[in-house]
Order: structure tokens, then C-alpha cells, then sequence
């Protein structure tokens, strides 16, 4: 057997690395261990389970199941770079610095390491195909990522870094190691969305970003990813006239490109400028000529500038010719190119030594002087995979990193170990004899920490304070919270908090205090923290990640036992109504000018755009919100909000005769309508974004439906868009309404039934006629059909009754959103029929699919839209791919009605 | 109007490349001399209203109404108090860019991009509950299909004119013509050949005209007579002319890289532009603009017309005369200095100029800087010395002053400096100016009064923009002129 084999060489090199590991190595980190105020008991206890010790020494006791789980290994051909992965099984302190991944192979000499690390690499990649390879990276989307990495959260747990890259907090950092080295783009933006495929006990959690952001993200970590290639080149647009660097200019994307021929760069239209840089190959020393014809741009070789045209909007481009003596080899080069201005254009070619005027052959072009390895791919050797898989179960791999399918080796049981021995001993004692366990390089702390806590860790249950405790810790919650007894945002990183909002101060920028958050938030809310990643906060760049149901669903619980407040006596309310509309008026200007500070359902106040209001019932609990609100500063002692019973005594004594406990139930009462509460005088309508609290909304203008749409929210959440050019329903849709830029809407929300362009109406002359619609040239239709839109009224609730004109019969159209048991919001719609006289048979067309169903006899199924005919009229399947479902209409002299629901 | 064909939609042209902001053309430097007649104040804007003014008009009870591209009706009051600390009031919402608004009747008439809709509050809480669509008739269905409006005529129609498509083509419905809406909601189309129309009002005789830009067919930013019948130069229209009843596609269309004067004497329902203003000079994308009846509350430039400028955030004046037929006029500097693109203008019932608009993030330049604003010019009582006035005579010009002159130094032939010149007819964008004259003062006479002067030249050229300078004329009282230019688009001579 190899170990038997090599035991015999040991002493020697073991000394030497294990000496190592003692000096230059970090410990293994945990980020939010050493700086956390928690016993050294329950610090001891984190460590066993950040170590997974338990994975090789079983134990029934409850911290085997919170222990925290080695990354999944079966995919990781498709994750990690190949050289990375065997120099990592090789030397996991050395690359990684800070690790919890022990050195399995400390006892061996280099030949027989490289030999193991070889085999269980193939091992590894053998298991499963992949399809790794390197991007080149696009440092303007890492500059991007630069700022995001630095301002959303990654850097609480992960150590900031200047702007050469270089890790500014790595002692008190979860370690990263070398990212570029270890990752491809694809594979770590893969990683970042759902880290917990690989890493299941979220630790490491997910930050749900716009994917966007996670690309940035990737791309900054991995911008020293080297990949050959001929030039690299940056983007930008706008007025690159006044020069890159100005406000009006933009990086749009970088990374390499063939040559300087601009169809390259992928612009068709308007101004940008490429910057160009990398080598260019000189053949033969001597003279050679450089032919330049462009409106502006620098041409920079090998320090000189040969070409040097200031960029304007307003010069053609002229021609240019240089001849400089030049040295075999390669030289540095660095071309900015201007395309702006009448006629903009670029031609640079080149003669010299034996070779005729032409352009600059992309072969001759080269991004670094430096040979760059190309990546490829791992071939996996079968005997070397087999051998791989022998050393994964002797080794104890296969202890840890438990969904690879092998066996792993018994080990002492937990309950038998002894502080200070095996893996916890110190290395040095070593010496003589085969090393036995791996080695993790902890620090004398942390082995005392894991020698006093074997035992009580089998034997004491944890209290209900020390598992909130111990779960704080082992994710790292106090990185970004607060809680007393446990720990805070350390005073180096308190910085790294960033706002969009200043003038919201802290609170703007830090996430809150998890001091009494039990007596604060309802169980229901703190679920959807926890577990869904609902957030109120927008204004913070930081963002609540996601760390597993599994991980931490668990806290819910314990901070809704731990945490206690005093109960407030709650007052009597006499009329809710009056309540209500007593917090409406506190809300806004006149009142409290609540929403001066605060948003509300979405829409922005006039100042600090803090915390919507519109929420808050679903999320606090009442007993709080009273504590809360008569002194607020016992809760944020910094905090911005001013308390309006100063003294017990409110400022606005004209209100509910003054009472503070009748103010705030009002409010509360108010406030728990939620989105659907009366609008507060004083909002902010800058927003794009158009909410609908109790009265509808409208929005008109192109976009949806075309360019005479109308797009109406209703307070009951569903939404409709009516085409005023054919005066039809275009579409429904639920839940949010729309977006808004200048005479165009945009539907948001989803549920979407669309109806397809076309009048509602019509005389056929036979079944089998079309239905006729505005096609682009049928320019006076619809009005060539009788059809005049007329406009629209409101009612109470700021409903609009389309009227509009069908040859001499005039149309009331209204749709009331109403909500029907069971089956949510419903709309019914009325048409209201004016005639002068009876009309000949006419005939409405409901809807349009390939898949309608008459469900019964007043009930038919519409693709996804079902409609219920509930005045006296009949509907008419007409057959065809698609079908049409028609109503016939024969209205007499004077006034009738059709009147349909539909649910969605 | 040029300015929102690129600013509005996404460009079809980069045109952007031609116009930046450093190169907006030379300041007038009248500014802080002008402050001293006609002062500008603020009109403060809440932070929570989302202003974007694109009309104004003024309710019977004083309050300003302010139509918005958001497709708002602010009513706000309090906007013509000397310092000014103004409510605002969200009358209507939901509409389609706002750029007409008149009241009539108990309801606000307004123009969005769609229709003319009458919008009125029936339950009488302050709040629009009935949008009565008086048209849609016209065609929508592309970017840049704008609609702007008059106040009502004395018949109580709305002039609307509607910019092509995407400004350069006519693919919809009387895309490029001007209609009225009638109080009764008919349709009458009245014009063909617009470009990109900015604003449209009539001036003290009646009669409607619209601002148009410079831009293919247009040398540059012109007023443009509403002629019934008339074709005003941009032929993409000629299509619609099936769609009008009683009305006939014209013969002929216009050659390109003509002169005006030559094509319509080959197009007889071709209408000149009334004035021509010349680019940069005098503006660069003009907008909306009023007829100032004021009854002299707003200084001594009764029944003159001004215009706001959207590109240089100034305030112009024009005067216009009717010739063998024919509408023709000058244009005089008025202020500059304005804090944001200037859309639309109002005279309040206490005669002061409301002025408002906005910028875009669109990288279209704009001189005044501000997103949006809503400005206020006063007069401050004291009469400028300014070129009140220019009239055609058969053989020169009748100059009016606002004060009277140095008549020694009006009755010299130095004292003046008349050139011409004209625009390239085209269907190229824009034009330079070409044909360049200079013409000799032979005679100049004050007159008794010493408030004008009768100005006699070798000869009159027509088409051609006769272009002033004042430079050398002084008061009575030795005083300079306020502004120096003026600009006469002779389409007609006097028969003498």
C-alpha cells in the first residue's frame, strides 16, 4: 500500500511542512468567531462544527446535524480550474490561506504528494463531463463589480480590497483564495446565484442579485484571468469629443479583439471610441511607415507618439503618414480611437522591411509580450481516476465531502476523543510516526477552544439564547447586525456600509439592530426575511441574503421565545372609521407629515424616502409599534425619527382628543389597510412607477397596447389596457400596474390575458368573414366603420365608462373590478347600448385562441381567460386556428345592456 | 420643432453629432441689461410634483393651469404674487404629453399627442371626472407624431398641427398637416406641407399660424401661415390630400435645391413662411408662443408675438403684416437667460410672460440647465429703447423705436446696415444661408415725433431675410438700443 511505503520516509519532510503549516499558515478562519462576545464554550462548539469533525467522528448529538457540510465535489470539474484543484489538494494552506479544508497529505514527501494530488484529480473530473473554460474578462464590467463587491455585502464576510486587488482585512475575512486562478466566469457566476447546489449549509449565502450584478461581480473577481488573444480594447459612448474621462462619456465593454478593423467593434450607429493596447511583432529591424487616416485618436509604440489628433465632432478625417525605425522584436502599443465627427473613419496600415503597405495583420498583434497559456481541456487518465478514488476514501475525503459515492474509513468516535490529540494536537509532536489525521493549522486558541468543548458539546443541550447565539456566529449574522450578547458590525468594517440616501444617516445605511427583533417583527415577517429574502429597505446597498430554510429557519422560533417587552395596554376603539381616517390625517401634512420622511406603497416622499410605510402593519408587531412610537430613541438611540408625544403630550391635540394611545391605534388602524389605504395627501409623484392605492389609476400613451392605449389599475390589483384607436380590450393583467416615461406605459405585474388588435364589433355579412383590424395603410379605420371614440368618465372611485360610438349607437363600456369568493378579483363589464332605432344583427367578439371551450351554458373557457355571459345573450364558438368567440347582438330601440365577468 | 425630434424618441439620425452643447451659438450678452426691463422670478416647484410644463393657461379664477409631458393638469396658485410661494393642485392625470391647453366653458380643452380632449370636473371637487374625446381622427402610430394646439379661434375651434412621422416622413393620417377640432368635435383638415411644428396661435388680426423647425424643406425655424388650402413647403403630405374632402393635391411638388420665392411662383398653394428666423441668431428650435394683449401691462410691445426657445432658453418677438395677400413679419431679440428649455408661454391676466419647459436626459444641449422650471417675466415699468416695430414700404422700411431717437444720428445713411439673404430650398436638412446682398441706405427720415424713421434702400430683395443693424442709433436722451437686430422676411413688396 503507498501509505505503508512512504510511511518510512516521513520524518524528514514531515517535519519540515509541518513546521511550515505551525508559522507561515493562517488558522482556519471563522469569520465572525474571534471578534463575537459569546462564551468560549459555545466558541469551541462553533468550531466542531465549522469543522465538520463530526463527519468523521459520528455522533448522535444535535451539533452533528448543524455542522457545517464540505462543498459538493461531484460537479466540480465543471466549477474549478483543473491546475487550481490539484494545487489546492496539494497545499490547501498554502493557496488558500485561512481555509477549513485540512491538509490530508501532511505526512507525506513532495514525490508521493504530487503523485496523490495528480491521481485524485483525475479522480475527481473523471466523475462527471464538463464544460469549463476561461473568458476573457470585460474590465468595464468589473469596474462595475468592483463596486458592487465592495458595496453589497460580499465584503462583511470577505475582505475588502485596494484597488490593485490586494485583500486589505484578510485575518478577519472568510479566505477567498486565488478567485481568477480557481474559476471560470461562467462557473463562479454559476456558484454566486445559487451557492448553497454547492456549498449546502450556507455559510456562504445567496445574495439573490440582478443577474447583471452577479456577472459584474464575477467579472471584477476574476479580472486577472489571462487569456491569449491579439489587442485587448475598451468601448466607450457619448460625447467622446470632450474626452474619455468626461461626465458624458461611458465605458460600455471591454476585453480582446482581432484587430483594428471597426466592423470588429460592433457599433452601427452614432460616436465611440476604442482604446486599443497589447503588441505588435517588428519582423525586421529598420524603417517602416505607419498610414493613419482617421478624425482623432493617439497612436502610441513603443513610447512614442506617432499620431496624435485631438477628437471633435466637427473635423473630417484626413490622412496621416509616419516613419519611425524600429528594432526586431516586439513593442508595446496603445491606440485611442476617436469615431466621431462628419465622415468618421479609420484606416491604419503599415509597410516596413520587406513587406508592402497594408493593413496590421491581427497575427502580428499580440495582448501580451509574455507568453499567455491557452486553458485547455482535462483529459482524465482511467488508471489515475482509479487510483484517485482509492486515495479519496483513504485519505478521508470521502468523510466530508459525502456526495461523492465512496466509501469512508471508521474513525474514533466523538465521544471518545481527548483534548489535545489527533487532529488538535500540535504538530510539532509529531515527529517519528505517520501522521494519522489531517491537518487543519489551527491556532493554540482554537485548540484549546475544541479541546474544552468535546465534551460539553455531546453533553449540554443548548439553551434557547445559545443557540440563537451560536447560529449568529457560525453565519456571521453580527458581521451586519447587531445583538446584545453577541456581537456587532466590527469598527473596520463599519465603512464598508454604504446608502442610497445620506440624509437617512445610519439607518440608511446599516442594516437594524437584532436587539429585541423577536418582540419586534411577527413571525410571519421574519419567516419571509429569513426564508424568502423580503426586504423593506431598498435604500440600503447592502442586501438580506438567503441562507437556507434548513440552516436558520430554526431562529424564527427562538427569537419569538427569547424576546420579551413589556405588553402595552391597548386602547378601546370606539368607530374603526373614525380611527382610519383619524391616522390618515396624522399621516400627512397637516397631521405628523409622516410621509415628508417616509415612502408610502411605493411611491417616494418629498424628503428622505425612508422606510414605506404602506408594509409595516404586516411586518411589526402592535405591542412594538405603540413601545416604538412613543420613544423612539429607545430603540435607535441615533435614530432620525422625532417622537410626537414628547412628554407624554401629543403635538397634535386636536386629534382624538389628544390621547397618544388613541393617536397611534389610529394610525395603526390606518396603516394596516396596507396598499389599499386612502392616499396620504403629500406623496411624491416623481416615481415612473404608477400604484394604485383605493381609487384607480390611469396611464395613456404608447407603449402596451399600441399608441392610443389606456391603461387602468384598479384597487382590487387587476389591471386592464384598452385600445382607444379601436376602442377594444387589449389586455389584463394582475397585481402591479404600470410604468410611465413621458406619454408611454408599460404594463407591469403578470397574469396576462391579451386580446388581439381588432374592433369590438362588427356587421359580418357572412359567418366566415374575417374580423377586420387597423392594418398599417387602413388609415381611416375605424372610423370608416362607424366607430368615433368618445372619451371616458369617472366614477367615485376614479373608474373610467369608455363611451364611444358604433355607427348611430352610442357605448357605455365599464369595467368594475369586483372580488368574488373564491376566485379573487373578477371583472364584470357592462355595455350599455343607446339606439336611435332596432338594430340588424351585429355581432361583439369576446376573445380569440386556438383553445376555446364552452364549459357551460353561460361559461366559456378562452385560452387562459374564462367568461361568463350574465346578461340574456348567447356566445358563438366560431370554429378556425384560431377561433373566435362571438356574442350575437340584435339591440332593440333605445337602451339595453350585454354584461360579462371575466376571471383569469 | 428640431430639437424633439432627437430629444423625444430615440434618434432616426444622429444628428446629435451636428449640435453640443458648447457649440449652442454665441450668447446675445443682453442679458443682465435686459433684467433691468423685464425681470425673470422663479416660480418655485415642489420637490413631490413631477413638472415637465409643456402649456399653460389661465382658469377664471387666476389660478395657472399647467399641462405636462407626464400627462398632468397642475392648477396653481399663486404663481403671479411678487414673490411667488405658490400650491399646486392636481387637477387631471393620465393623459398623453400635454402641449395644448385652453379653457372654454367650464372645461380645459387640451391636446395630447392621441386627441383633443375636453376635460372638466362635473362633481365639482377640484378633481377632472370627465374626459370628453373631442377628436382622434388624425393618425398615431409612430415616434415624433406630435400634436400642438391653439387657443380656441373665435369660432371655438383648436388649430392643431401634427409633426410627421419620426419627423421626416408621413406614414399616418394627416401626419404634417394642420386641422381644426370643432367646439362639436369635427375634424377639418386645413393645411398640408408642415415639418415638425412646435406651437401654433394667431396673431391680433386673426389669423392662425404655426412655428415650425429647421430640418428638411425648412432653411431653418420659420412662422408658418395656416392657410386653408396652403401647402407650407414639406411635401411628405401630399398623400392625405384623398383623405380631405374638397381639397386637392396640389399640381406640383417642389423641386429641390430651389429658392423659395422661385417655387411658389411654380406651386400656387404654396404659403412662404410669414418669418423666417435666422438659425442660432435668432433661435433654434423655437416653441410655443402668445400673442401679447396685455393692454400695455407688459411694456410697449402690444399685439407682438412671443416665442420661447427650447435649445437656448430665450424669449423672442415678432411682428407680422400682411402684404398683396401674403403674411410677412420681422423678428427682434427679446431676453435670454432663461434657466431651462423654454416650451410654451403664457401672458397672465396681470400681463406678465409665463415661461416653462424642461430639459431631457436625452443629450439633447439645452442652455439653461435646470430639468425643469417654471419662470415668470414681469416688466418693470421702464420703457427699454428697443426696435418696437419694422414695416415694408415699397422702397425700404418704416422703423418704429420705443423712444425716441437721436434724429441727427437717425437721419444718417450710416447709422444702418442692411444685408440680405435666403435659405437653399431643400429637401436636405436645414440650410446656410446663401445669396448674400448688401444693401445701400440712400435716405433715412425721422419722423416728426422722433419714434420712427422712414428708411429708403437702393432696392428690396424678395425672399430674402433683410437682416438689420442698429448698432449706431441712439435716443434722444443718448441712450444705446437694448438689441441692435432685427430680421424682415420679405415674401412681398409693396405695389407702389
Amino acid at each position: 500500500m503507498l501509505y505503508q511505503r512512504t510511511t518510512n520516509r516521513f520524518s524528514h519532510t514531515a517535519l519540515l511542512v509541518l513546521g511550515l503549516v505551525s508559522t507561515l499558515f493562517a488558522h482556519p478562519i471563522v469569520p465572525g468567531l474571534e471578534a463575537s462576545k459569546i462564551s468560549a464554550e459555545l466558541k469551541g462548539r462553533v468550531l466542531i462544527e465549522e469543522m465538520n469533525c463530526v463527519a468523521c467522528h459520528g455522533s448522535d448529538s444535535s451539533f452533528a446535524k448543524s455542522s457545517k457540510k464540505a462543498p459538493r465535489l461531484v460537479d466540480i470539474g465543471s466549477r474549478v480550474n483543473p491546475s487550481y484543484l490539484k494545487s489546492f489538494i496539494l497545499d490547501p494552506h498554502g493557496v488558500k490561506p485561512g481555509t477549513t479544508m485540512p491538509d490530508t497529505m501532511a505526512g507525506m514527501d513532495d514525490e508521493e504528494k504530487g503523485e496523490v494530488a495528480e491521481a485524485l484529480t483525475h479522480f475527481l473530473l473523471s466523475q462527471k463531463k464538463n464544460d469549463f473554460a476561461l473568458k476573457v474578462p470585460d474590465l468595464v464590467s468589473a469596474n462595475k463589480g468592483e463596486k458592487l463587491f465592495h458595496s453589497r455585502g460580499c465584503v462583511s464576510c470577505h475582505s475588502p480590497r485596494d484597488a490593485g486587488g490586494k485583500e486589505t482585512m484578510v485575518k478577519s475575512s472568510a479566505p477567498l483564495g486565488d478567485l481568477a486562478k480557481k474559476y471560470s466566469h461562467k462557473s463562479l457566476v454559476t456558484f454566486l446565484k445559487d451557492p448553497h447546489a454547492v456549498r449546502p449549509s450556507g455559510r456562504m449565502p445567496r445574495l439573490d442579485l440582478p443577474g447583471g450584478e452577479v456577472e459584474s461581480i464575477a467579472e471584477y473577481l476574476l479580472r486577472d484571468t489571462k487569456v491569449p488573444g491579439h489587442l485587448s480594447y475598451t468601448l466607450y459612448r457619448g460625447k467622446v469629443w470632450e474626452g474619455l474621462g468626461s461626465d458624458g462619456v461611458d465605458a460600455i465593454r471591454g476585453g480582446q479583439i482581432a484587430d483594428f478593423d471597426q466592423s470588429r467593434v460592433g457599433v452601427k450607429r452614432g460616436d465611440y471610441a476604442v482604446d486599443y493596447e497589447g503588441w505588435i511583432h517588428i519582423l525586421n529591424s529598420g524603417e517602416h511607415t505607419f498610414y493613419m487616416e482617421f478624425n482623432g485618436g493617439k497612436f502610441v509604440l513603443d513610447g512614442e507618439s506617432l499620431f496624435d489628433v485631438s477628437p471633435s465632432q466637427r473635423k473630417r478625417p484626413r490622412k496621416f503618414e509616419k516613419t519611425v525605425n524600429l528594432d526586431a522584436g516586439w513593442k508595446k502599443l496603445k491606440f485611442t480611437y476617436y469615431k466621431t465627427g462628419p465622415g468618421a473613419k479609420l484606416s491604419l496600415e503599415w509597410s516596413g522591411p520587406k513587406f508592402k503597405r497594408g493593413a496590421i495583420a491581427s497575427a502580428k498583434l499580440k495582448v501580451s509580450d509574455k507568453p499567455v497559456v491557452a486553458f485547455k481541456r482535462f483529459e482524465y487518465d482511467k488508471g489515475l481516476a482509479v487510483s484517485g478514488r482509492k486515495h479519496f476514501a483513504a485519505l478521508g475525503c470521502a468523510s466530508c465531502h459525502d456526495d461523492v459515492e465512496v466509501d469512508s474509513g471508521d474513525y474514533t468516535p466523538f465521544s471518545d476523543l481527548v483534548g489535545g490529540k489527533g487532529c488538535i494536537s500540535k504538530p510539532v509532536k509529531l515527529v517519528g510516526g505517520r501522521v494519522k489525521h489531517p491537518e487543519f493549522g489551527f491556532s493554540d486558541m482554537q485548540r484549546d477552544l475544541i479541546s474544552k468543548a468535546l465534551k460539553p458539546i455531546e453533553q449540554k443541550k443548548l439553551t434557547s439564547h445559545e443557540d440563537i447565539h451560536k447560529t449568529l456566529v457560525s453565519f456571521n449574522c453580527v458581521a451586519c447586525h447587531q445583538r446584545d450578547g453577541v456581537g456587532e458590525i466590527s469598527a473596520e468594517r463599519m465603512d464598508l456600509f454604504t446608502g442610497t440616501h445620506p440624509e437617512l444617516g445610519d439607518q440608511g445605511r446599516l442594516p437594524p439592530t437584532l436587539s429585541h427583533v423577536g418582540a419586534k417583527l411577527k413571525p410571519e415577517w421574519l419567516n419571509k426575511v429569513l426564508l424568502e429574502g423580503k426586504r423593506q429597505r431598498p435604500y440600503m446597498n447592502v442586501v438580506m441574503p438567503h441562507y437556507g430554510g434548513e440552516n436558520i429557519g430554526h431562529l424564527t422560533k427562538l427569537f419569538g421565545e427569547v424576546d420579551r417587552l413589556e405588553s402595552v395596554k391597548l386602547p378601546k376603539i370606539e368607530s374603526i372609521k373614525e380611527s382610519k381616517n383619524a391616522g390618515y390625517h396624522m399621516i400627512g401634512p397637516k397631521g405628523f407629515s409622516c410621509v415628508a420622511c417616509h415612502n408610502f406603497n411605493g411611491d417616494n416622499s418629498s424628503g428622505a424616502g425612508a422606510l414605506d410605510l404602506a408594509h409595516i402593519t404586516k411586518s411589526l408587531k402592535k405591542n412594538w409599534f405603540h413601545l416604538f412610537m412613543k420613544n423612539p430613541s429607545r430603540f435607535h438611540a441615533t435614530g432620525i425619527m422625532p417622537s410626537f408625544w414628547p412628554g407624554g403630550k401629543s403635538i397634535r391635540p386636536d386629534v382624538l382628543e389628544g390621547k397618544p394611545d388613541l393617536q397611534i391605534e389610529a394610525l395603526w388602524a390606518y396603516l394596516e389597510d396596507g396598499v389599499r389605504a386612502k392616499k396620504p395627501e403629500g406623496l411624491s409623484r416623481q416615481s415612473n412607477d404608477v400604484r394604485v392605492f383605493d381609487k384607480a389609476e390611469i396611464v395613456r400613451g404608447r407603449g402596451t397596447v399600441g399608441f392610443r392605449g389606456i391603461g387602468v389599475g384598479y384597487p382590487e390589483r387587476i389591471n386592464l389596457a384598452f385600445d382607444s384607436e379601436e376602442m377594444a380590450l387589449r389586455l389584463l393583467w394582475k397585481n402591479e400596474f404600470a410604468s410611465i416615461n413621458h406619454g408611454s406605459f408599460r404594463a407591469k405585474g403578470g397574469s396576462r390575458i391579451a386580446f388581439p388588435p381588432g374592433i369590438p364589433f362588427y356587421k359580418m355579412k357572412t359567418l366566415d368573414d374575417n374580423w377586420p383590424y387597423k392594418s398599417k395603410t387602413s388609415y381611416a379605420f375605424p372610423h370608416n366603420l362607424g366607430y368615433q371614440f368618445r372619451g371616458y368618465r369617472l366614477d367615485d372611485k376614479q373608474r373610467p365608462t369608455f363611451q364611444y360610438m358604433y355607427g348611430e349607437v352610442a357605448i357605455d363600456d365599464f369595467f368594475e373590478d369586483v372580488v368574488k369568493d373564491g376566485k379573487g378579483a373578477i371583472f364584470k363589464r357592462t355595455f350599455s347600448f343607446q339606439s336611435p332605432k332596432a338594430q340588424d344583427l351585429f355581432h361583439f367578439r369576446v376573445g380569440v385562441s386556438d383553445a376555446i371551450k364552452k364549459l357551460s351554458d353561460d361559461f366559456y373557457q378562452v385560452g387562459g381567460l374564462k367568461v361568463r355571459i350574465t346578461s340574456d345573450h348567447k356566445g358563438l364558438i366560431r370554429e378556425g386556428s384560431p377561433g373566435d368567440l362571438l356574442i350575437p347582438l340584435r339591440l332593440p330601440k333605445g337602451k339595453s345592456e350585454l354584461t360579462l365577468e371575466y376571471q383569469w | 420643432m428640431v430639437k424633439l425630434r432627437s430629444i423625444l424618441t430615440v434618434s432616426l439620425f444622429s444628428l446629435s453629432s451636428l449640435l453640443h452643447a458648447e457649440e449652442l451659438g454665441k450668447m446675445w450678452g443682453t442679458a443682465e441689461e435686459e433684467a433691468k426691463y423685464y425681470p425673470i422670478i422663479d416660480v418655485p416647484i415642489p420637490a413631490h410634483v413631477p413638472m415637465r410644463p409643456g402649456s399653460f393657461d389661465f382658469l377664471p379664477d387666476g389660478r395657472l393651469a399647467v399641462g405636462t409631458r407626464r400627462g398632468d393638469i397642475y392648477f396653481v396658485k399663486g404663481a403671479m404674487d411678487a414673490v411667488p410661494a405658490p400650491s399646486y393642485d392636481l387637477f387631471a392625470t393620465g393623459q398623453d404629453e400635454i402641449f395644448g391647453l385652453d379653457w372654454r366653458d367650464g372645461a380645459l380643452v387640451t391636446t395630447q399627442f392621441g386627441e383633443v380632449t375636453r376635460i372638466s370636473d362635473t362633481n365639482k371637487d377640484g378633481k377632472a371626472d370627465r374626459y370628453d374625446t373631442l377628436s382622434n381622427n388624425w393618425g398615431y402610430a409612430e415616434g415624433h407624431e406630435f400634436a400642438f394646439s391653439s387657443k380656441h379661434d373665435p369660432d371655438g375651434n383648436v388649430w392643431v398641427a401634427l409633426g410627421l412621422s419620426g419627423s421626416y416622413k408621413s406614414h399616418n393620417l394627416f401626419r404634417g398637416w394642420a386641422v381644426k377640432v370643432t367646439p362639436d368635435g369635427k375634424m377639418i383638415p386645413v393645411c398640408s406641407g408642415l415639418r415638425s411644428p412646435g406651437g401654433v396661435g394667431a396673431n391680433a388680426e386673426g389669423a392662425m399660424f404655426a412655428i415650425e423647425s429647421q430640418g428638411p424643406w425648412n432653411g431653418c425655424c420659420s412662422l408658418k401661415h395656416l392657410k386653408p388650402g396652403g401647402f407650407l413647403g414639406h411635401p411628405a403630405s401630399y398623400n392625405w390630400y384623398p383623405y380631405a374632402p374638397g381639397m386637392k393635391v396640389p399640381a406640383l411638388e417642389p423641386q429641390s435645391r430651389s429658392r423659395l420665392q422661385i417655387e411658389k411662383k411654380r406651386i400656387k398653394e404654396l404659403v412662404p413662411p410669414v418669418i423666417r428666423f435666422p438659425y442660432i441668431k435668432m433661435g433654434r428650435s423655437i416653441s410655443g408662443f402668445q400673442l401679447n394683449q396685455t393692454g400695455g401691462k407688459f411694456g410697449p410691445f402690444e399685439n407682438q408675438l412671443f416665442f420661447g426657445d427650447y435649445t437656448l432658453s430665450l424669449i423672442l418677438r415678432a411682428t407680422t403684416e400682411k402684404i398683396n395677400g401674403v403674411w410677412q413679419g420681422a423678428c427682434y431679440p427679446f431676453r435670454e437667460g432663461l434657466s431651462t428649455g423654454i416650451m410654451n408661454v403664457e401672458f397672465s391676466p396681470q400681463g406678465q410672460l409665463i415661461a416653462g419647459g424642461f430639459t431631457t436626459n436625452r443629450q439633447w444641449p439645452v442652455r439653461g440647465t435646470k430639468p425643469y422650471a417654471i419662470q415668470r417675466i414681469d416688466w418693470s415699468g421702464i420703457v427699454p429703447f428697443e426696435v418696437r416695430e419694422i414695416n415694408i414700404r415699397e422702397d425700404g422700411f418704416m422703423v418704429h423705436f420705443t423712444k425716441p431717437i437721436d434724429k441727427s444720428v437717425a437721419a444718417g445713411v450710416g447709422t444702418y446696415e442692411v444685408k440680405t439673404y435666403t435659405h437653399i430650398f431643400q429637401g436636405a436638412y436645414g440650410s446656410p444661408e446663401v445669396d448674400q446682398t448688401d444693401l445701400k441706405v440712400l435716405k433715412a427720415v425721422p419722423s416728426e415725433d422722433g419714434l420712427s424713421v422712414r428708411v429708403y434702400l437702393d432696392k428690396l430683395i424678395e425672399g430674402h431675410i433683410h437682416d438689420f443693424d442698429f448698432s449706431s442709433m441712439k435716443s434722444r436722451d443718448g441712450g444705446k438700443l437694448l438689441h441692435t437686430k432685427a430680421y424682415y422676411t420679405v415674401n412681398e413688396i409693396p405695389k407702389k
